[in-house]
């Protein structure tokens, strides 16, 4: 907003400076007042294009934000990127389980085996590792699977990344919702801390010297 | 091994994949009354309807995770002195640390292998 600057009204103020109140006449005021008038024009003149600049400058971040917005795709990522990603990882988990489950059976199956019989036993261990084989083949699916995931996660994290740009994001202190912060709280009240990157923190021959 | 096979054990953990590998391990061993928890809060109603020689359970679970479990055993004269192995994912010091003020009796890191729970096992019981 344009500021009022003293030399708006210069003229008023020499107007007045130059006459006493028992000298004003009627033609002095008429005077006065057109005086005031001009003066208020070029005020208000150079008000408005402040005004218009400024808003302009507002239009343009507004019409910048409205494209990034769109450029983030938000309903996108919620309605099926997300969606998508939550299908392949419970299908990595079933294969991986149902993948478990047939290896765990095979095993079960020799361990329980009657060993009387070598000829027999040896055509009962040769059809249960077959189908160990078999059953590995799922890492190749779920590596594929998993890749998905990664390149959505990617997709997301450009998309965010570019947008908190755009907007020059600050991140809030704290979590985000109740939840969360309920959620961060157990963790770490009851150390939650998950398995570590690149094998156990501690090995259990350091665990073992914690009890002698 | 100077330990009680004919006990019941009672094997907590959220995945049925690791119940029935330490099932098999124990079987292996010799045990031969195993049952198994979802989570804290259900083995705590099976050790209150059961006495159980030995406890081997997994840190991270819901609703009540192996180490609340493990705190609220040692509160309850009824079960205070039973035998406790956490066997977990959870590796940082300060876990290991926390087990042990708890009263844990041993703590393995998964993974793991037979030997080792055999020899945690055997751990316990010599004491």
């Amino acid at each position: 907003m344009a500021n009022v600057k003293s030399e708006h009204f210069n003229a008023v103020y020499d107007f007045l400076q130059n006459k006493r109140p028992a000298e004003t006449t009627l033609a002095d005021v008429l005077e006065l007042a057109e005086i005031s008038a001009r003066t208020m024009q070029r005020f208000f003149a150079d008000m408005d294009s402040a005004v218009y600049r400024e808003l302009r400058e507002i239009a343009g971040y507004i019409e910048s934000l409205k494209r990034e917005i769109g450029a983030l795709k938000a309903n996108e990522i919620k309605s099926s990127r997300i969606p998508a990603a939550g299908q392949e990882l419970s299908a990595v988990c079933k294969a991986t389980e149902a993948a478990t489950n047939t290896i765990m059976e095979c095993a079960e199956t020799v361990m329980a085996a009657d060993g009387r019989d070598p000829k027999a036993y040896k055509a009962l261990v040769e059809e249960k590792m077959m189908l160990v084989f078999e059953a590995c083949s799922f890492q190749d699916i779920t590596g594929q699977r998993i890749s998905k995931v990664v390149e959505t996660l990617q997709l997301i994290d450009e998309r965010v990344s570019r947008f908190a740009k755009a907007i020059a994001a600050r991140d809030a202190g704290g979590p985000a919702t109740e939840k969360e912060r309920l959620r961060e709280e157990r963790r770490q009240r009851l150390l939650l801390n998950g398995p570590q990157l690149g094998g156990p923190e501690t090995s259990q021959s350091e665990v073992d010297t914690m009890f002698p | 091994m100077a330990v009680d096979l004919t006990m019941p054990v009672l094997v907590v953990d959220d995945y049925n994949t690791m119940i029935r590998i330490i099932r098999n391990l124990l079987k292996q061993i010799g045990f031969q009354d195993i049952d198994d928890a979802a989570d804290g809060t259900a083995a705590l109603g099976k050790m209150r309807e059961k006495r159980y020689g030995l406890v081997i359970s997994d840190w991270n679970m819901e609703p009540m995770t192996g180490y609340e479990l493990l705190k609220e055993v040692r509160l309850d004269p009824g079960l205070a002195k039973t035998p406790f192995i956490m066997v977990t994912a959870e590796s940082k010091t300060e876990n290991v640390i926390a087990a042990k003020k708890a009263g844990v009796n041993n703590y393995i890191v998964k993974p793991f292998n037979a030997q080792t729970l055999q020899s945690k096992i055997e751990a316990v019981f010599s004491d």
